[in-house]
């Protein structure tokens, strides 16, 4: 072949010689180069986040009517579900500090409160949540529950005896107590008919919407976390190391239930047919109308998540806390996790 | 070569082969003293070896693997079979198991973490304040009741469920870290072992991982290296037998692998290095290139006593004399590119280049002067040893080889190896930097290690670590809330890889104890709101905590903290997706007041080391190729020549990487060493088919007859070394150890591949394209041989 290529003359000849010469030194430095200059980046696989993380710790979810969820949790994170738990969006939050509850007058407009006294609102389902100004305290602001009621009106309740109202969908708050050296931790309403729990078994009722409050003789010494009356007259209040307390009269006065568990309870509701509330380790006390009948045991074996609020949808319970999971029919499911 | 040159080294061939009785007298007293230098040479694992220097991954692990924990993890699972870790029997024996652990020789006392560790604590708010409080320590729990408590507070606390006890409680972990340095694999090995045996029976079952057992069982198995060492050398020594059907044959080439070894072991003591028993592999590489180098005088020797040769000893110069120049470029060029390993940045791979280099230039003397001097005292009257003829069995393959070439299907052998060339070139793409697989490749994947580890990774969020430190700007920068949230965003971001088991940083123990103060209530789960109060809770949290307690987490200065994240697994794939998004996330997340340090741990060591091996290995492969040049173009005044050789190392190279990523076998520390040597070994053999071409062509001008010549001549050697070799390395397959199977396939796949380029592939693009280095041109005519003198011996 060499032989063919001589035939064509000397300046083949050359241009054969210098390529023969100069390749070799041109892999090399192409190797050099390759070695030094290029680098293998790897492929990052477009990992995208989940809507709901590992870390991700929701205070509050609510349910406001349809397959609608919502929730809001650590870092202002707000998701919403329009599928009953099925897939979550995450909603753009204007705040970065822990939303502590949210509350909803419909599918479209909601409130969520939090630490740092603050408040966010949305009036069209969560595309937008404008940050809103609250009635501030010198000494500590963390607001701790929120809940809504017709026409527009809203409570907030939170340290330093934080109880905030709205009618006009959370645009504005008025301060309705003074300020005290103890927090309220939740708020309800039965029409005119209002209740106050908080720490060192604080208790307080209203019977006029809220206009004029006043305390009630309390028989715990525990923080009280939540509170819940299914009419008029019959409510159950539950709080730290498994207090359960049992009013029938209105919340003129209570009762405790005989101790189930130390465990500390942070949510009770009225699901229509019985009373359940949750707390840390997984755990639920359950009772008739009556509320006389308590009885405590772990939702699930597998689980001892603490959880701050349950609610209840057509079939299921909804729970949030440490996690948010769906409990349909005694079964337990935990969201966003691998199945 | 040339007449001038040719009768000056016959000169000094004469020389030496007069005063062969001094000169084989003091090879032996040499060896002699290297034998017992070698002899006293270390066989040990020093992983800190394995880690590129200067790195600044491999400097942030230095610099805080005191106190977040090193590469030196081992991991104890006990796993019940029926119920929960709670009860008498599995804490009694979580409480052996740890007592048991500090007396293990290297292990850093400080770093024994289990339930009944006395770091291992429970926090909580009492009356009369905040009391912190080892959970199991120093006694077990006595009844019901108290076992009771155990698991309630261990529930209680994420530092403890979820790490140390697995979700579903029925299996517990006992960590501990071995100092640096100081740790024997092989002792730690055995003595860990010991103690999971007695800890195992009662309805408890015990896993075992950790890079201190893998290394450990590395040198556990050294026995059966050895064994299959010498099985191998064996089954040589059996193939070469039966070959060459002579007991010099058979001998010379296993002595020159043995002085040769002997010379470079000894010479590697003197240097003051040890061996690495997962590099074993590569001392039979070597091996074969000076068994490979002897084979040819013998069988050049053997040929020209064929040929008429007067006396053993003109028999054994003329040979010299003939495959002088093939056999020394080949030992130059492969001691070249073994030497340029040495510029990759890992401090084993400088050692094993250094001994590598040593060890191939040692071939030199043991094949180039030994040999032939040890040749000239046998006979010259053929005796053969067995009667078993395989001769014409290979001279029947050498012809289909001198058939292929000669005939038109030398440019489909051309193109064969083009296509070859291209198809591997571009699959070798697929090539993994880092392991391709879960579990270690050194073992198999049916192991018991690998086996205990995909369980402990199951159970547990995983048992390969990394962490990431946060260096504060100033003292105390750890307390500040922007910092603390910028480290569980961190965690937070990086825990979205699936890989990713968890984290735990300071910012997750904080709000534990933040709960803790605020009644237990899950709300006040959080940061404190700013630096005094996150100072107060770190006050909380190790008063009454052992001094080193908060080590893990941050210094005492809270300047400088880890963020520890768990892996699954340490593949590179996620390795480098891990790094890629921790850079990602610092690159857009930067802190005020602190900026995040990678990267620690045995992961992020591992991550420096794949990060280097690549890049390490494609100058290598640069460098090996420009030495190869140089050493032809020097050789034969040709740059033609260079080229011409570069396409058996190119193709060797390229098909090696081809069948690593098919067989799923990743390019990383430990098959690096092998790798990396083998650069320059597809093409010593075809030196000597080459040379042997151009020898010819100094009798006569007729390239087709002289390509014939060298292939039933230098050919035959060539085959012989590949045949014996390559059937004998096969045995390495039994090995307990995957990844020594898995190198002696490589090895075996490089002398097959310099094999067939030599026998095939060489004198097809010698004939085809006549370059003139090897057939000579108009204006530089190969000089005709004049006869030299005969030798005269006294």
């Amino acid at each position: 072949m060499l032989n063919a290529i001589r035939q064509l003359g000397t300046g083949a000849r050359v241009a054969t010689s210098v390529t023969t010469s100069s390749l070799p030194l041109l892999i090399i430095g192409g190797l050099l180069y390759a070695a030094f200059f290029v680098k293998a980046e790897p492929e990052i696989g477009t990992l995208k986040a989940r809507p709901l993380e590992r870390r991700d710790a929701f205070y509050g979810v609510v349910a406001p009517g349809g397959s609608i969820l919502w929730a809001a949790g650590s870092y202002g994170k707000i998701v919403r579900s329009d599928d009953g738990g099925k897939s979550w969006e995450v909603q753009a939050s204007p705040v970065v500090a822990h939303l502590q509850s949210i509350a909803a007058w419909d599918a479209r407009r909601a409130v969520a409160v939090g630490n740092r006294g603050l408040a966010v609102v949305t009036d069209d389902g969560g595309k937008t949540w404008k940050e809103v100004k609250l009635p501030r305290s010198e000494v500590a602001n963390k607001l701790l529950q929120v809940r809504a009621y017709p026409d527009g009106v809203a409570w907030a309740v939170g340290e330093v005896g934080a109880v905030l109202k709205t009618t006009d969908f959370g645009t504005t708050w008025t301060r309705v107590l003074d300020e005290k050296d103890q927090a309220w931790n939740d708020i309800f309403f039965v029409g005119q008919n209002g209740w106050l729990v908080g720490e060192f078994g604080q208790i307080q009722r209203t019977t006029d919407g809220g206009q004029s409050w006043s305390p009630v003789s309390s028989p715990v010494k525990n923080s009280l976390m939540s509170v819940h009356f299914r009419d008029a007259r019959h409510g159950v209040a539950v709080g730290l190391a498994g207090t359960v307390l049992v009013s029938a009269d209105g919340g003129a006065s209570w009762q405790e239930a005989p101790p189930l568990t130390r465990e500390h309870l942070n949510c009770v509701i009225w699901d229509g047919a019985q009373w359940v509330a949750v707390g840390d380790k997984g755990m639920r006390v359950q009772a008739g109308a009556e509320a006389n009948d308590w009885k405590a045991g772990r939702i699930s074996d597998k689980d001892l998540s603490w959880r701050t609020q349950v609610v209840r949808t057509a079939d299921d319970f909804v729970l949030a806390g440490a996690n948010l999971a769906v409990l349909h029919k005694d079964e337990l499911r935990i969201l966003g996790r691998d199945e | 070569m040339k007449n001038a040159t040719f009768k000056a080294l016959a000169r000094l061939i004469d020389l030496v082969l007069q005063h062969r009785v001094p000169v084989v007298s003091a090879v032996i007293g040499f060896t002699c003293v290297m034998a017992y230098l070698a002899a006293q040479i270390e066989v040990k694992t020093v992983f800190s070896d394995l880690l590129p220097r200067n790195h600044p991954y491999v400097e942030v692990n230095n610099q805080f693997k005191q106190t977040f924990g090193g590469s030196n993890m081992v991991s104890i699972m006990l796993e019940v079979e029926q119920g929960d870790v709670f009860n008498p029997t599995v804490l009694k024996k979580v409480q052996q198991v740890t007592q048991a652990l500090q007396k293990v020789e290297g292990v850093d006392t400080y770093q024994i973490a289990s339930l009944a560790s006395k770091k291992m604590k429970e926090v909580r708010a009492s009356t009369e304040g905040i009391e912190s409080r080892p959970l199991m320590w120093p006694g077990l729990p006595k009844d019901a009741g108290e076992i009771a408590t155990l698991r309630e507070a261990v529930l209680n606390n994420p530092l403890v469920y979820g790490p140390y006890v697995s979700i579903d409680m029925r299996a517990t972990l006992i960590t501990a870290d071995f100092i640096d340095g100081s740790v024997d694999y092989l002792k730690a090995y055995k003595q860990i072992g010991e103690i999971a045996d007695q800890a195992r029976g009662d309805g408890v079952l015990v896993r075992v991982v950790g890079e201190p057992i893998l290394y450990g069982l590395v040198n556990h198995y050294l026995g059966e290296t050895l064994q299959i060492f010498m099985v191998t050398v064996g089954a040589l020594v059996l193939l070469l037998l039966l070959i060459t059907r002579t007991w010099h044959g058979t001998l010379l080439p296993l002595i020159t692998g043995l002085v040769s070894a002997i010379w470079a072991l000894g010479a590697a003591k003197l240097m003051g290095f040890h061996l690495d028993p997962l590099v074993i592999v590569v001392a039979f590489l070597i091996t074969a290139q000076a068994i490979s180098n002897s084979v040819q005088l013998v069988s050049r020797f053997d040929d020209e006593v064929a040929g008429g040769a007067t006396s053993a000893a003109a028999a054994a110069r003329a040979s010299l004399l003939n495959l002088f120049k093939p056999g020394m470029l080949a030992i130059v060029a492969d001691a070249g590119c073994v030497l340029v390993v040495a510029l990759t940045p890992i401090p084993m791979l400088e050692k094993i280049s250094y001994i590598g280099t040593v060890w191939i230039l040692s071939i030199m003397l043991s094949a180039m002067l030994l040999t032939p001097m040890l040749l000239s005292w046998c006979g010259v009257k053929k005796r053969y040893a067995h009667p078993i003829n395989v001769h014409p069995i290979l001279d029947k393959v050498l012809g289909l080889c001198a058939a292929v070439v000669t005939s038109r299907l030398r440019y489909g052998v051309l193109a064969g190896a083009a296509v070859l060339f291209a198809v591997s070139g571009i699959y070798a793409f697929k090539l993994k930097v880092g392991d391709a697989n879960p579990g270690s490749p050194i073992l198999w994947p049916d192991s018991t290690y690998n086996k205990d580890a995909s369980a402990i990774n199951e159970k547990f969020q995983g048992s390969d670590r990394m962490f990431v430190v946060v260096s504060g700007k100033k003292e105390g920068a750890l307390k500040e809330p922007s910092v603390l949230e910028g480290m569980e965003r961190f965690q937070k971001y990086m825990e979205a890889q699936p890989e990713v088991g968890g984290s735990i940083s300071l910012a997750d123990i904080l709000p534990a104890v933040k709960r803790v103060v605020r009644e237990g209530n899950a709300r006040y789960q959080e940061l404190g709101g700013n630096a005094d109060e996150n100072g107060e809770l770190v006050y909380m949290f190790v008063s009454g905590a052992d001094p080193g307690d908060m080590d893990r987490f941050a210094d005492p200065q809270a300047k400088n903290g880890a963020v520890t994240l768990f892996f699954r697994d340490h593949q590179g794939e996620t390795i480098r997706t891990a790094i890629a998004r921790v850079k990602e996330y610092v690159a857009n997340n930067k802190l005020d007041e602190a900026e995040f340090l990678l990267a620690g741990g045995l992961v992020g060591v591992l991550a420096a080391v794949n990060e280097v091996i690549l890049a390490g290995q494609i100058e290598a492969i640069a460098l090996a190729l420009l030495v190869l040049v140089v050493c032809c173009m020097i050789t034969y005044r040709s740059t033609v020549a260079g080229m011409f050789f570069m396409v058996p190392v190119l193709l060797s190279n390229t098909l090696t990487f081809s069948y690593m990523a098919w067989q799923g076998i990743g390019m990383n520390i430990n098959t690096l060493p092998v790798v990396a040597l083998g650069i320059g070994l597809g093409v010593d053999y075809s030196f000597y088919i080459v040379d042997g071409i151009r020898e010819e062509l100094h009798h006569h001008q007729d390239v087709g007859r002289a390509i014939l010549k060298s292939i039933s001549t230098s050919g035959k050697g060539v085959l012989i070394t590949a045949l014996t070799l390559v059937t004998s390395v096969v045995l390495w397959s039994f090995s307990s150890l995957r990844l020594q199977a898995d190198m002696g396939v490589l090895i075996a796949i490089w002398l097959f591949i310099s094999a067939a380029s030599a026998l095939f592939l060489m004198p097809a693009m010698a004939y085809v394209f006549r370059p003139e280095f090897i057939v000579g041109s108009r204006r530089r005519p190969i000089e005709q041989a004049v006869d030299i003198e005969p030798l005269r011996i006294g």
